[in-house]
């Protein structure tokens, strides 16, 4: 019931009028002076009540009609879905059901499960229900089954089980809104059967129910004083040992509780066998942090594992990873020979690189090998001349994914039937007299500048450059940075899966006084990096990220055939990578070639630990975000159409009716009062 | 003349209240039956004091201390013992009327108020008693004494006067102003006490009885209005009390049977308490005739004398 008109309400303050002239009347009535109240006194109230009562039904006929009039006058309405629920009829009901890991929490999911075969329980004989299993996604386990499927919905229930993945509820709430959307029962409803984690809301996300849905909460909260600690993250520092690498775990634990953890323990496993144990004391809402011994890296994928105290929400208290030792970027350096190399300056500064580390060779153009360009990930050419036949088979060398770094100086050629590079090197431009140039305009959003993004993070104007070649860029080449003259200086081009980056002067002392530039070296660092794609691979994803095969670094995609999930599942991948797995389980994925059965790559699958968080929130706020209609849709029918006028009308006619009764009363109460002042 | 020409002002202070057919009515009562009121009509009535008189009542044993004048000789000498002759007193007695002048008093719904009814019975008996030269007196209270004339063979006037000028004024109680005047009637006589007694019959009696104390006979009459017994109001209203002004909604019709039940209680309570003390008592209705109200007091005094 709704009004039209509510301001007319402040016209009941009217309803004091009648009170107020039953009150004056009454001292204005007959006094009979009489000696004595002694006896009248005695005779007992009921008499004296009587009276009132009896003027009060007088009384009680005139506010009615008031009351009726001034109601008719805020013109109610009843809204057709208001009309609709309270005449009953058959529901389509949408049983949610939370199955994120914090529903193991305790016997939360066992009475979750019974909620909802409650809900299956109670559906009519025209009923429909639907059974929606919700954690980070949701999936429609039964759709719309009649109620004399219940068997079907409860086996549905009966088959639920918790996954690894954190609550949202705003998929969930969408697909309840699509298939109450598409029913045509009268009456909707929605058990949202849920611990109703305040991480698992982040706003309405424009999940919205059909207009008269009903949402009812089954709020699984409770025993929320228990014991919770959870393992958040692990930082991984590497250390090199007597020429071995070894890497020193650190776990953050947090204890979410409002309880201290006095005695509990955390462990280190590697491989699956416990290395180190250590004492864990956590205050309550606090955390520590716990570092364990160095570990020395036996060979790739070695898996890890933080496990931490023992508590009614088991999911949290693993932590697992993968750490391999680091792979060099190996960088075939061309050099041109002699005391007088110019590779000196480039050999040192890769040299110095430890993350990650460069491995770098010394061959002249002449004595590259295949086994050469095989092994190597990045080529370096500083003012070399570069045969046609080396040109070619490094053509094919980036074509294949690898990356080369060529450095143009007076001595460099390059043969010009070969397209590799971004640009044709034309006639060098001697800057030795007068200003040297300078380099400016930089392309700081590329990768190769994006660590000189910031300001004082490296001057590339100090180094002044005495010689340079021109060059015309080619299709496809991007010019990365210019001289101050707007000559490109230096240039990249995508060919094939590799990438060539063209540095226009030398990276030697021979041309410029670069090398001797604090930028130099992370400049160096950052070209090779860049042109090796390397890109140090995560040791753990979260579950609902998506697995990609070629995750395994070294491994090539081509052999990321067969995926082993921690449950012991095979999965397929395509081959060429279109289908991607979505991880949903916690524990450790394999990698594994179709054919041979060689791990190629091991990815560690953790849970989302802000579901550790079991801060319940109102489940009110999801109500009235999910059930509130704005004001333009409140106006339109429960189909969403406009009314038309005269179903308006119809809908507001109320206020007729209310109007004739309050004038039938006003003179009702004449009548009696008229009779009443003849006795 | 009605009792409502009675009530009209006259010329002559008191004289309304000399309603000659009303005395006419009282005189037409047989001698025995006025002679049953003490000292009502000199010479015809029989003191119920044994004194010296004329009239010879019995003889009784001589004790020492009697006066040896009133030893009878001649028995002496018939029988050789002493006996004392002892005779029926002939006296002229008090006689006074207390009277309530309390404002419930002021009420009348028959043309005539309580107070105005009192005021013609006083001035009756008053009359009645002067005429056998008995001393009249007069007093008139409410919740203290207003009004006092001593008793005097000479204040039948004054008795009249101040009956003419009274005026009902304060809220009544009994209690005070009579235990205050029981002091003032040392000498024997009698006492009328005439009141609408709105209070509880132990408070009424306990207030009046110490009247008697001193030897004095006491008569009550209790005067009410027709309206006050019978209840016979119709329409829902405020009753107010005349004397502390409170205000009750009242629904007659609805309380009718039980305030009527509570009035008989109250007189019957009255009547069973003033018979246990040996007072005279009387319930007079202003819409009743006078007379017959004095008839029915003159009667009964009569019965209760031959019972002595």
């Amino acid at each position: 019931m709704s009004f039209l008109a509510p301001l007319f309400f402040v016209a009941l303050a009217a309803l004091a009028i009648p009170v107020l002239i039953h009150l004056i009347q009454r001292e204005k009535k007959q006094v009979v002076r009489f000696p004595s109240l002694m006896f009248i006194q005695r005779v007992p109230y009921k008499s004296v009540r009587r009276r009132r009562i009896h003027n009060w039904f007088l009384l009680m006929v005139r506010l009615t009609a008031l009351a009726l009039i001034v109601l008719a006058f805020s013109r109610p309405f009843v809204e057709r879905d208001e009309l609709g629920v309270a005449a009953g009829g058959a529901r389509e009901v949408v049983v949610l059901l939370d199955q994120s890991y914090s529903v193991t929490f305790g016997d939360r999911w066992d009475r979750a499960r019974a909620a909802a075969s409650e809900a299956i329980d109670g559906l009519g004989p025209d009923d429909r229900g639907s059974v929606v299993l919700f954690s980070s996604g949701a999936e429609i386990a039964m759709r719309s089954a009649p109620a004399g499927e219940r068997q079907r919905l409860r086996a549905a229930v009966a088959a639920a089980r918790p996954s690894a993945a954190a609550t949202r509820y705003a998929p969930a709430l969408k697909v309840a809104g699509s298939i109450l959307a598409e029913s045509s029962l009268p009456r909707r409803e929605v058990v949202l059967i849920s611990d109703f984690q305040r991480a698992g809301w982040r706003g309405e996300e424009g999940a919205r129910l059909p207009p008269a849905t009903t949402l009812r909460p089954v709020a699984l909260t409770g025993d929320a004083d228990r014991p919770n600690v959870s393992v958040t993250a692990v930082s991984l520092a590497r250390s090199t040992f007597s020429n071995q690498e070894r890497v020193a775990v650190t776990a953050v634990v947090v204890n979410r509780s409002a309880r201290s953890l006095g005695n509990g323990q955390v462990a280190l496993e590697i491989g699956g066998r416990p290395i180190q144990t250590e004492r864990l004391e956590v205050e309550a809402n606090s955390s520590v942090s716990i570092t364990f011994a160095p570990v020395t890296l036996a060979g790739n994928f070695m898996r890890g594992t933080v496990r931490a105290g023992d508590d009614a929400l088991a999911a949290d208290n693993v932590f697992h990873f993968v750490v391999s030792p680091v792979q060099p970027v190996r960088v075939l350096v061309l050099d041109r020979g002699g005391a007088a190399g110019g590779a000196l300056y480039v050999t040192r500064a890769l040299a110095i690189g430890d993350a990650p580390r460069f491995e770098a060779t010394l061959r002249q153009p002449d004595a590259v090998s295949d086994e050469d360009l095989r092994r190597a990930s990045v080529v370096v050419a500083n003012d070399v001349a570069v045969p046609a036949s080396l040109g070619r088979r490094l053509q094919r060398f980036v074509e294949g994914g690898g990356g080369f770094f060529i450095a143009t100086g007076a001595r460099a050629t390059w043969a010009s039937d070969v397209d590799l590079l971004p640009a044709a090197v034309e006639a060098p431009v001697d800057r030795s007299r007068g200003e040297a140039a300078r380099v400016g305009a930089l392309e700081f959003g590329h990768p190769v500048f994006e660590p000189f993004r910031t300001p004082r993070s490296g001057d590339f104007t100090a180094a002044r450059i005495y010689g340079y070649r021109t060059v015309q860029p080619v299709t496809g080449a991007e010019v990365l940075a210019r001289f101050d003259a707007g000559a490109p200086a230096l240039l990249e081009r995508r060919v094939g899966a590799g990438r060539v980056l063209l540095w226009s002067s030398t990276l030697d002392l021979a041309w410029s006084d670069f090398p001797l530039k604090p930028v130099y070296l992370p400049f160096v660092h950052q070209a090779v990096r860049h042109l090796a794609a390397y890109a140090e691979p995560a040791p753990w994803l979260t579950v609902g990220q998506v697995l990609d095969p070629s995750v395994g670094g070294a491994a090539s995609p081509q052999a990321s055939g067969v995926v082993l999930t921690p449950s012991g599942r095979r999965v397929g991948i395509d081959e060429e990578g279109a289908e991607v797995l979505e991880l949903t389980e916690q524990g450790f994925y394999e990698l594994r070639s179709r054919t041979g059965d060689t791990v190629t790559a091991v990815v560690a699958s953790n849970v989302d630990t802000a579901e550790s968080d079991l801060t319940a929130m109102d489940p009110k706020e999801i109500i009235a975000a999910t059930t509130a209609l704005p004001e333009t849709v409140r106006q339109a029918g429960a189909t969403g159409r406009a009314l038309t006028p005269e179903a308006q009308e119809r809908s507001q006619r109320l206020w007729w009716y209310l109007l004739c009764v309050g004038i039938l009363l006003l003179g009702a109460d004449t009548v009696i009062s008229n009779r009443l002042s003849k006795t | 003349m009605s009792l409502l020409d009675a009530h009209s002002p006259s010329a002559v202070p008191g004289a309304r209240f000399m309603d000659p057919v009303v005395l006419a009515r009282i005189g037409n009562l047989s001698l025995v039956a006025r002679a049953v009121v003490d000292g009502f009509i000199n010479g015809l009535h029989k003191a119920p004091y044994f004194g010296a008189s004329v009239d010879f009542a019995e003889h009784r044993g001589y004790v020492p201390g009697d006066d040896i004048r009133r030893v009878d000789w001649r028995l002496w000498a018939r029988t050789d013992r002493y006996y004392v002759k002892e005779y029926e007193a002939e006296s002229n007695m008090n006689f006074s009327v207390l009277l309530d002048v309390s404002k419930s008093m002021d009420y009348g719904t028959i043309g005539i108020t309580k107070l105005d009814y009192a005021r013609i019975l006083t001035a009756c008996l008053t009359n009645l008693v002067h005429h056998q030269r008995d001393r009249v007196g007069f007093v008139a209270f409410d919740d203290d004494v207003v009004e006092f004339v001593p008793p005097s063979a000479k204040h039948m006037e004054t008795v009249l006067h101040v009956l003419d000028r009274l005026k009902p004024g304060r809220p009544g109680s009994l209690r005070r102003p009579l235990h205050k005047l029981a002091e003032h009637f040392g000498r024997r006589g009698v006492l009328v006490v005439i009141s609408d007694f709105y209070e509880d019959p132990e408070t009424v009696v306990d207030a009046v009885t110490p009247l008697r104390f001193r030897g004095n006979d006491l008569v009550v009459f209790h005067v009410l209005d027709p309206a006050e017994i019978e209840f016979g109001f119709s329409s829902a209203s405020a009753f107010e009390d005349l004397e502390s002004g409170e205000q009750i909604p009242v629904v007659p019709e609805a309380m009718r049977r039980d305030y009527m039940s509570l009035v008989r209680a109250h007189i019957d309570a009255l009547q069973q308490r003033f018979s246990e003390v040996r007072v005279d008592y009387t319930l007079l209705d202003t819409s009743k005739p006078l007379d017959h109200a004095l008839f029915r007091y003159l009667t009964g005094r009569e019965k209760k004398l031959r019972l002595r």
